[in-house]
């Protein structure tokens, strides 16, 4: 299980980024949504504002649920030479936070002709739902 | 069922916004918000010796643009509210501090899907975000949910 990518080269269909298993808190949760300005809408902050709006209770902003995928692949790029350039999620089911969350990625494609390869990335609960599911394409200079 | 919507809003600009300043905190904040610990995100001197030679955002720090700003006011609602399905973000350059940000956004498509809770309108918006300099940063795809 690589941690970190050294080259495009040492790249094989197969591979597999983490898993990164995260205990998200309902303040981590606050503290990020109040932080990026979304603590006006309660389903980031509140239980039963979330309730409310037919939510099991607070959720995870999406936003920040596409930031932690993101982070699976940048952490894999580290400081070497290749580029996160494009990110594609879909929310399938609510994310809620005082739950262990579990991110994945695995290497789908390789495509030497433009050097950029595609990783199917997504994020589970303590069931092995898989709560968003994403692609994620990364490039390496030359 | 189909989904009645004025074609003419399909492709067209519905908002440019005003300049979003970014400053060195806000990247700061939002760091640590995620737990991040990249030192090119975190770190102004070990990113000044990495590959884009100073401080830069995480790449996802682009969808955060809207957050807590009254944007999208215009885009059409189907039902009761709309919730966020998902984005498909493609990263062109980086965001560093100082950068003054706009976002130029239209509506991509509006289609409708049949899912286990019944019929669902979807919404699909797109954002460019610029620099100062009019140099491309981001293209997001927002895509909305609406039932």
């Amino acid at each position: 299980m690589p941690n970190h990518v050294n080259s495009f080269e040492d790249i094989k269909i197969g591979d597999t980024l983490g898993p990164l298993e995260l205990f998200v808190s309902k303040d981590q949760c606050r503290a990020y949504a109040n932080t990026m300005g979304m603590g006006g809408a309660g389903r980031f902050t509140d239980d039963e504002a979330a309730r409310k709006e037919g939510l099991p209770g607070m959720i995870i902003p999406g936003n920040m649920s596409l930031g932690l995928l993101s982070k699976l692949v940048t952490d894999w790029i580290g400081s070497s030479n290749a580029r996160l350039t494009r990110m594609s999620t879909t929310y399938r089911v609510p994310v809620q936070p005082d739950h262990t969350i579990t991110i994945h990625g695995f290497i789908t494609n390789k495509n030497p002709a433009d050097r950029t390869t595609e990783i199917d990335v997504w994020m589970e609960n303590e069931e092995a739902e898989r709560l968003v599911t994403g692609t994620a394409t990364v490039a390496f200079r030359k | 069922m189909s989904v009645n919507y004025d074609p003419e809003l399909i492709n067209k600009v519905f908002e440019v916004t005003e300049p979003v300043e970014i400053n060195a905190e806000e990247i700061e904040r939002y760091c640590a918000a995620l737990g991040e610990t990249n030192p090119i995100y975190t770190d102004a001197a070990a990113a000044k010796k990495g590959p884009y030679g100073g401080l830069v955002a995480p790449p996802s720090f682009a969808v955060t643009m809207r957050n807590g700003r009254n944007f999208f006011q215009s885009v059409p609602r189907f039902g009761r509210g709309g919730f966020d399905a998902g984005k498909d973000v493609e990263f062109v350059a980086p965001i560093r501090a100082g950068d003054r940000v706009t976002l130029s956004s239209h509506v991509k498509e509006i289609y409708e899907k049949t899912g286990r809770s019944g019929t669902m309108v979807f919404v699909v918006i797109r954002s460019t975000l610029k620099n100062q300099n009019d140099e491309v940063l981001a293209h997001i795809d927002h895509r909305f949910m609406n039932r």
